[in-house]
């Protein structure tokens, strides 16, 4: 039967399981639109105000669904307002499709109106992508998008159509085979470096775990956990391993690199034998290379062979993803126990609790800190909600306070930092796990770099339960300002709008603290409300987030006050 | 030091552009390229010369291989490969070279690929500095050099 290029496309990504799409319609993409007009009972469109709110919701989405997040958009403008959600995908291996429209192939290359080059823009930011300009491309090049999206360490891919490839007709046949002769499938885990790895595991003294974002990505948190337990080895987490193991658990120690545990950082620099699963020693994990693990051997899994060796030497490298290779190296571990070493991080987790825990807890002159609303709120939920964070302060805060007892209950921007994540992807996050409770903690910044999406959540109808925390400050970059450039405030204060007015205008109900007595109440009024609800928190305005390593510095440097 | 990097990619649009722009985001200057078809296997080789350091080489050669369309990557020494360049001289039919060109070519293995009354086109397949050594034993009579890019095969198997 012949169809649509449109309606191929419908059917392509029905056949991938697709059932919710992200999305902006325009010119170029109209055609697509229209075909999605009969597939709405199938496929749910969510319409947000801004593509770039689309990526990160389908980002949300994909990260809590085990899903491939997708997302349509226009040509031209329309496409290059994804650029920073695909590029965000990329750098924290998010699985997503995202289809832009294009003007008609008899047009491309003579500047057309709403012409880009998305193939050109997205190609350093993207696993892959690919421009169809004929009908009978849609369905062989959507099935092999979906494959690479998810297959091996996903990441995004764009699909660029031609509105005549939209339009025109062609036989739908869905490939029952994909055929990439060049795609490198991870392989299992070498069994000659897995005794290698053992072999340093059951003799070293002072091993240390840190989980990354690919133990969440391959669901190894049994196999994580089963290791470290065995072996009786402490376990820390780069920004998006958080919840890779529960907080609570005794042998979990934390966050560690920039904004990590002072006992982490330090105790990197002790280790004589680090596992590294599924991280990539990003430079906020390792501080200077030059003077990080250097006592330490090596051992690094990661399913991506690019990354082994980029940034450190590993001992024994194991290219493989994070479940099987752990698998493949749990029976070979012998029972063991290192409390002398595992009192070395309690002893300085006591240090960082006197130094900085204690001080960010305790109220003061009915000042709100912060520390205090993630930690309440932490409490309050028994570290059992999906917490949202976006970019800054109040993003590391919510990783130091907050304690996930769910795995892969984390999301944040990581690797791109990209304020604006936040609101969008909880939409995505909801929208994936309707009956969990999602808690977006936004900064007063970062909330207006998309805060538009609140129309999409009252448009939705869905219960998100947004905090910002409002210091009135783009607090990270005055934190530098004041400790690396001599206090000088370059425009990083904000008049801010009100913004419970600004949630009332969405149609969403919201309040605003100001004094800790009232703090607890509040939060439980949040937590307690059937529908989205916003509370905005006003914090100290001049906190500095400690522990740190400044840039540059060394892990063991890891600054206190 | 010279590294040669050889690529083996599916023969499909747009992959040269994915190379250069790992090269462009680690500031390598690629320093001569050759892309040719294997036709019995639908796939292209890409043989890249840089000058930079092996680790470094071989970080961006594990990179290169995440390319979907790329199927393998390789990296060597000039030591480990035969390797090539081909050129053509054209120089002036000028009674002074002509006079010794027969003894140039037969010393220098190149060999008159065309020539009319005015004009001589020399070929010549070597490295770098064996084209070098008859450019300039031709002068002052040359007119224009081109050369290609490398080809290079390792001398054993991998
Ligand atoms: C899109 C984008 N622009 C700029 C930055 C640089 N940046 C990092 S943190 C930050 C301040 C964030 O301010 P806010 O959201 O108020 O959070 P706070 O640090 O005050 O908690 C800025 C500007 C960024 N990460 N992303």
């Amino acid at each position: 039967m012949k169809l649509s290029g449109g309606r191929i496309l419908m059917e392509s990504l029905l056949e991938n399981q697709t059932d919710l799409i992200f999305g902006y319609p325009g010119g170029a993409i109209m055609p697509i639109y229209d075909a999605l007009y009969d597939y709405k009972d199938k496929l749910k469109h969510v319409l947000v105000r801004h593509e770039q709110g689309a990526a990160h919701a389908a980002e949300g989405y994909a990260r809590l669904s085990g899903k491939v997040g997708v997302c349509f958009a226009t040509s031209g403008p329309g496409a290059t307002n994804l650029v920073t959600g695909i590029a965000d995908a990329m750098m924290d291996s998010v699985p997503l499709v995202c289809i832009t429209g294009q003007v008609y192939a008899n047009l491309l290359g003579t500047d057309a109106f709403q012409e880009t080059d998305m193939i050109g823009v997205t190609t350093p930011i993207t696993k892959w992508n690919y421009q169809i300009t004929k009908p009978d491309e849609v369905a062989e090049t959507i099935a092999k998008a979906f494959y690479i999206a998810r297959t091996g360490r996903p990441g995004p891919v764009l699909i660029d159509i031609t509105k005549n490839a939209q339009i025109e007709k062609a036989d739908f046949k869905y490939p029952q085979k994909i055929s990439i002769p060049s795609f490198k499938l991870p392989g299992k885990p070498n069994d000659n470096l897995v005794k290698q790895a053992a072999k340093l595991i059951n003799n070293a003294q002072k091993p240390f775990l840190i989980a990354g974002h690919g133990v969440i990505i391959s669901k190894a948190f049994n196999q994580l956990k089963t290791l470290a337990q065995k072996a009786d080895i402490p376990v820390a987490s780069t920004l998006l391993g958080l919840s890779a193991i529960p907080s609570s658990h005794p042998l979990s120690m934390g966050i560690l690199g920039m904004h990590g545990k002072y006992s982490t950082n330090v105790l990197t620099n002790q280790a004589d034998v680090i596992i590294a699963v599924g991280m990539r020693f990003d430079d906020r994990v390792t501080g200077r290379l030059s003077e990080y693990a250097k006592q330490a051997k090596i051992i690094h899994i990661d399913i991506d062979a690019s990354e082994i060796n980029k940034n450190t030497i590993a001992n024994v490298a194991i290219n493989a993803d994070a479940k099987s290779a752990l698998e493949a190296l749990i029976p070979k571990i012998s029972k063991n126990e290192h409390t002398s070493w595992l009192s070395e991080f309690n002893r300085l987790d006591q240090i960082e609790f006197e130094k900085v825990t204690t001080k960010e807890l305790t109220p003061q002159n009915n000042k709100i800190k912060m520390a205090q609303v993630v930690n309440m709120l932490s409490d309050k939920t028994k570290g059992r909600a999906v917490v949202v964070a976006d970019v800054g302060q109040h993003q590391m805060v919510t990783a130091r306070y907050f304690k996930f007892q769910k795995n892969n209950s984390f999301l944040t921007s990581g690797g791109a930092g990209t304020m604006g994540y936040a609101l969008p992807a909880a939409i995505g996050a909801k929208m994936a796990q309707p009956q969990t409770e999602v808690i977006a903690i936004i900064g007063d910044g970062s909330f207006q770099m998309t805060i538009q999406e609140l129309a999409t959540i009252a448009q939705e109808g869905i219960a998100i339960k947004i905090i910002i925390l409002n210091n009135k400050f783009l607090g990270m970059v005055r934190q530098w300002q004041d400790l690396f450039f001599d206090k000088r405030y370059s425009f990083v204060d904000l008049k801010n709008p009100d913004f419970v007015a600004v949630a009332k205008g969405f149609y969403i109900y919201g309040e605003k603290v100001t004094s800790y007595s009232d703090l607890e109440k509040a939060i439980e009024r949040l937590l307690k409300a059937k529908k989205s609800y916003l509370l905005e928190v006003e914090v100290e305005k001049e906190t500095n987030v400690f522990p740190m390593v400044p840039a540059g510095a060394s892990v063991e440097e890891v600054r206190l006050e | 030091m010279n590294i040669t990097i050889t690529i083996y990619s599916e023969n499909k649009p747009g992959v040269l552009y994915r190379i250069a722009n790992l090269f462009l985001r680690r500031k390598v200057n690629i320093e001569s390229l050759t892309v040719s078809e294997i036709k019995s296997e639908d796939r292209s080789r890409f043989t890249i010369v840089v000058k930079e350091d092996l680790s470094l080489v071989a970080k961006i050669a594990k990179q290169l291989e995440r390319i979907i369309e790329v199927s393998s990557v390789e990296i060597h020494t000039d030591n480990e490969l035969i390797f090539k360049d081909a050129a053509l001289i054209k120089i002036s039919k000028n009674p002074k070279v002509v006079k010794k060109l027969d003894s140039i070519i037969s010393l220098l293995k190149a060999s008159i690929a065309y020539q009319n009354d005015k004009y001589i086109i020399i070929e010549k397949l070597g490295t770098e500095e064996d084209i070098d050594l008859l450019v300039s034993t031709l002068e002052p009579f040359v007119k224009e050099t081109v050369k290609s890019g490398r080809i290079a095969l390792p001398k054993n198997g991998q």
